[in-house]
């Protein structure tokens, strides 16, 4: 089908980003139907290979605990490699999830609708992964509150001036925002199942999660206020997040690790690992959902230029580096990096190299960008090669002592391997319960993308039918309900009832309809004053903390810092001020939208399920002064109701 | 479609004899001033009016360099909304090649500027003759000739096809500016990067930090964007640019708090780096900046480079109204020169913070010198680029 010109973008090509000729109802049904249908068996087979993999740590980490870090193979002067390697590739890896939904958000990169649900599960996924080594990697969990803000039984504070310390918060908190992210952006594709559901279990989980969601107009304006906040809080956590872990490395005088550039180097190699990521999961799952139309091969060659960008980001810090290592006169420095690209390890030097600034730069190619099998094995590429840049960067810097006499080369264990498999297998677990239970494609996103979501396309002509005024009920009536069938028609609506002077009704839909809250002649959110006080309140009080504890109530001289080393506690504050902001926008918006309420008048309407899926409402309070048995349903029988319906409820 | 965007509001020349007009002798006028107070009092302190006049060139060549950023950028990521303020960017950064005779009193003066340019100081450095390979006058020269070569083509190439465009209405162009504009990226932040390191971390020649480049093309970008917004909302009030909407101040604004987040971002990643890791080798660049009076100028800018105007831009209503965008812009650009001057002057031995008429003066010539090429480019085409297929789409832009 040949695109219309108004519909054709001349640098972007056409504008429909969805395939297929879609509607609202189409979109339910595509992806509602995964949950729905029976799993696939290539599903079964992932899934069970991957609990399968997961058994890596299901014996690997008791034997650690057990036996003692001995197991793997560390030594001195290595006593640190895959553990932290993997650490910081699992972190980068979720960093994907967060800028698919956070900064494509406020960049207006609508492609991002179809992917970022799955990309943002990924995150949360991978932060677990990643967050089993703070815990582990040790070998004594039974000591793993001493990462918690608490004093141990000897009245000894944890050190807030370790960067190890501060990982514990930006990766804790990293997950905890990107969880009220992802179910913030859940509630109500999750009133979607709940409408669908079949069983009484499912009914009753779904609709548990949803809390009482009922596509209410007021409710998506405080919604979208607290979606762009937390894509605004989460855009700076992520930059955050990967710059402290490259703290672990950097603040240390090892050379290969102490460098300046690290922060926003490490970051851009999280999105570039991280996309990589999602490229291997979407290609999988578009094919074995049928997902084809939603998530297209424009979604693809998005996702590989980024990965091209960020690719040139990493090659650009890898020669910076050398570059810089030779200008510094440190011979310390460019012996390190001499010894990276020719030593012991340049074999997994040049595996990173060409995995991560080599294989890439295919993506230059249109038809290389639209060939699946292609994305496929380059995804896979750009895997292994971040999780070698980690490697790299890590054992190549340690093996070689300043001492040569303590030099020695690493080699992993059968428990090294173990707990890489296992990583992979939990990450696989979740991802696969994931994509049944949960729907893996923001639904209600996807609709705002349609053409006909926005409300000034095609016709606001009432139906050529009106409805039959339905019979005044004789008992108790608490409003009147009217269907719509498209947002053209609600908008009209909406502006005619808000001219009509109502004060107590509200619109409900599937998805935010853009300018709505105008038509219907809202005020704006008042969420963001509740987020500045949170953010700065958990900011105020991280620094006070970290203050009180290293000048007053555990003061101890470190690395010869001043007690009040104020530098080394921007980063815990930072944080906190993230998650006092994210908590905020998130509890802030339930609250303001009264949230949870699972009974409510407007779900006793037969055919209201469809709110959360193609149809458009209409209810008008019967409380409303302006409220007339007669005059009220004449006003929206005008307006193009295509059916009416008294709330008794 | 050409229809539409031609007589689309907006899409005009600047009219024969509007004040605007006059940019380029009031920019001459300027340069002119500032160049007589120059040979005046620069005579006989000429270490002093090199120092000034390297702050007052790279402060300007970072705005305009800011601006080709921006209009690379915005080019490759298929955006639309800021068509309409990206002639004015375009202008901006086609003044580059300007820069390359701007760079010649630099270039003779390198001796009271550069360490690193006396054999007898290198004789004597262990540090310097390891690096002489690469801090050596010639290949510094040829250096500094690549970047204004490189500058030059890809300023000049971007302006000249949108100027095509203007012409032939041809939609197919814009898909091949995006294209190239995400290419040409590459070698405008390596050229950038060496160059900070050619004219400002070889300030002080021992020390070095390999974030340095993305330190400076981070403020280059907090200015452009400034300036972008300066010169916008300047040619709505004079009539010329009345497709200028509140949503397009909204983003310019949004950037503006974005990019200044991001300058502190970089800015303290490499001083806490340094501070932490306390490597006297490194730690000896902030030790200068923190002692005597410089520790004040270190705090200003914490303070007016970032928290003053992270505060200040946050609300929505300051970004959409054009004189508090305005005084966001002009109050970050005052701050871009502070960070400009603090990286070069403490790294000079001798020059304490003394602020003084060479610096006003040196300002005056290079940004008179800007100001001019600037105006002379902004008469000679329209003030949009009318040929770009989504003009309109850009003109009707709402923030969501």
């Amino acid at each position: 089908m040949q695109p219309k010109p108004d519909n054709l973008d001349p640098v972007a090509g056409p504008k429909t980003l969805i395939l297929g000729g879609h509607d609202f109802h189409s979109i339910t049904e595509v992806v509602s139907g995964v949950l729905e249908r029976p799993a696939p068996l290539g599903w079964w087979a992932v899934f069970g290979t991957a609990l399968l993999a997961l058994g890596g740590l299901g014996i690997g980490v008791p034997w650690l605990v057990w036996e003692g870090i001995g197991v793997w193979g560390l030594n001195v002067p290595v006593g640190w490699a895959w553990d932290i390697t993997n650490f910081v590739f699992w972190v980068g890896i979720g960093h994907a999830g967060t800028l698919i939904s956070a900064i494509l958000l406020l960049f207006r990169q609508k492609w991002r609708t179809s992917i970022n649900r799955a990309a943002e599960a990924m995150t949360l996924f991978a932060v677990a992964c990643a967050l089993t080594y703070p815990g582990i990697h040790v070998g004594r969990i039974w000591v793993a509150y001493w990462m918690a803000p608490l004093p141990n039984q000897m009245g000894v504070w944890p050190n807030f001036r370790s960067p190890l310390l501060w990982d514990v918060f930006a990766v804790s908190i990293y997950g905890t925002v990107s969880l009220l992210f992802w179910y913030v952006g859940l509630v109500p594709d999750l009133a979607t199942e709940r409408d669908r559901a079949k069983t009484k279990l499912k009914q009753w989980i779904y609709g548990a999660l949803a809390l009482g969601w009922r596509g209410s107009q007021r409710h998506w304006q405080h919604y979208e206020v607290a979606y762009l906040i937390l894509a605004g809080l989460s855009t700076p956590l992520v930059l955050s997040v990967h710059s402290i872990v490259s703290m672990d490395f950097a603040v240390s005088q090892l050379p290969g690790w102490h460098t300046t550039i690290f922060p926003p180097y490490f970051v851009a190699g999280a999105i570039f690992s991280g996309f990589a990521m999602v490229i291997t999961l979407m290609v999988i799952c578009r094919k074995a959902f049928g997902l084809e139309q939603i998530i297209t091969m424009r979604h693809f060659d998005y996702m590989a230029k980024i990965i091209l960008v960020t690719g040139w980001m990493v090659g650009y810090a890898y020669s910076l580096e050398f570059f810089v290592a030779w200008y510094s006169g440190n011979p310390y420095e460019l012996f390190v990096f001499i010894n990276r690209a020719t030593g012991e390890y340049a074999w997994a030097y040049w595996t990173m190299v060409s995995c991560n600034v080599l294989v890439p730069q295919l993506f230059w190619f249109k038809k290389v960008r639209q060939n699946l099998a292609a994305l496929f094995v380059i995804s896979i590429f750009v895997n292994i090669g971040m999780w070698f840049e980690r490697f790299v960067i890590i054992v190549t810097s340690l093996h070689r002592d300043f001492l040569p006499s303590s030099w020695d080369y690493f080699r992993p264990t059968m428990w090294d391997v173990a707990c890489l498999v296992g990583g992979f297998g939990l990450f696989f677990t979740l991802f696969c319960l994931f994509v049944r239970f949960v729907p893996m494609v923001a639904a209600a996103e996807v609709k705002t993308v349609l053409p006909q979501a926005d409300p000034h396309h095609g016709s606001a002509a009432p139906p050529a039918q009106a409805p039959a005024l339905p019979p005044v009920p004789a008992g108790a009536r608490s409003g009147l309900i009217a269907e719509f069938a498209s947002p053209a028609v609600l908008y009209r609506a909406c502006e005619s009832v808000r001219d009509a002077g109502y004060k107590h009704w509200d619109a409900h839909t599937p998805f935010p309809v853009h300018g709505l809250e105008r038509a219907m002649g809202l005020q704006r959110s008042k969420l963001p004053w509740i987020v500045f006080v949170l953010a700065m309140g958990g900011a105020l009080a991280g620094f006070l903390l970290q203050t009180w504890v290293h000048s007053f109530e555990y003061p101890t001289v470190i690395s010869g810092k001043p007690l009040f080393a104020w530098p080394a506690y921007i980063p815990v504050t930072f944080e906190l001020a993230v998650l006092g902001g994210a908590l905020g926008a998130v509890l802030g918006m339930f609250a303001l939208n009264r949230l949870p309420r699972h009974h409510h008048p407007v779900f006793g309407s037969r055919g209201f399920e469809r709110a959360s899926d193609d149809r458009f409402f209409i209810s008008i309070e019967a409380l409303d002064e302006r409220f007339d048995p007669t005059a009220t349903p004449e006003l929206l029988r005008r307006c193009g109701a295509a059916r009416l319906e008294w709330l008794t409820a | 479609m050409s229809h539409e965007t031609a007589s689309a509001p907006g899409v005009q020349l600047v009219p024969a004899g509007h004040r605007v007009t006059r940019l380029p002798f009031v920019g001459i006028g300027l340069a002119t001033i500032g160049a007589a107070q120059l040979v005046i009092f620069g005579a006989r302190h000429a270490e002093r009016l090199y120092a000034a006049w390297l702050v007052a060139f790279v402060f300007f060549l970072t705005i305009a360099l800011g601006c080709l950023y921006f209009v690379l950028i915005h080019t490759a990521m298929q955006g639309s909304w800021g068509i309409v303020v990206r002639r004015v960017a375009e202008n901006a950064a086609a003044t580059l090649p300007l820069f390359a005779i701007l760079f010649l009193p630099v270039a003779f003066g390198l001796h009271s500027l550069y360490h690193w340019s006396h054999p007898e100081a290198v004789a004597h450095d262990a540090l310097l003759r390891f690096k002489q390979p690469y801090l050596n006058l010639p290949f510094f020269y040829a250096r500094a000739a690549l970047y204004f070569a490189v500058w030059s083509a890809i300023a000049l190439w971007f302006r000249r096809q949108s100027r095509l465009q203007d012409e032939n209405r041809d939609a197919a162009a814009a898909a091949r500016l995006s294209r190239y504009s995400g290419a040409l990226l590459i070698p405008l932040a390596i050229t950038t990067t060496f160059a900070a390191f050619d004219w400002l971390m070889s300030l002080a020649p021992h020390w070095y930090s390999t974030i340095f480049g993305v330190y400076v093309f981070a403020g280059g970008l907090v200015s452009g964007f400034a300036f972008v917004s300066i010169a916008a909302v300047a040619l709505r009030r004079a009539g010329l640019l009345p497709a200028l909407s509140s949503e397009h101040l909204h983003d310019l604004g949004k950037l503006l708090f974005a990019f200044t987040v991001f300058w502190a971002y970089i800015a303290f990643s490499q001083f806490f780096l340094i501070w932490y890791g306390n490597i006297p080798e490194e730690t000896i660049w902030y030790r200068v900046r923190l002692a005597g009076g410089w520790k004040l100028v270190t705090i200003a800018l914490a303070v007016g480079h970032f928290a003053l105007p992270f505060f200040f831009l946050m609300p929505r209503a300051i970004k959409r109204n054009a004189t508090t965008l305005v005084v966001a812009a002009v109050w970050l650009l005052a701050m871009h020169f502070v960070d400009v001057y603090w990286l070069v002057m403490p790294s000079l031995e001798g020059l304490g913070v003394q602020p003084g008429i060479m610096d006003v003066a040196a300002l005056l010539t290079v940004g008179g010198a800007f100001l001019a090429g600037f105006g002379w480019l902004l008469v000679k085409s329209p003030l949009v680029p009318a040929g770009d297929p989504r003009l309109s789409e850009s003109l009707a832009f709402e923030n969501v």
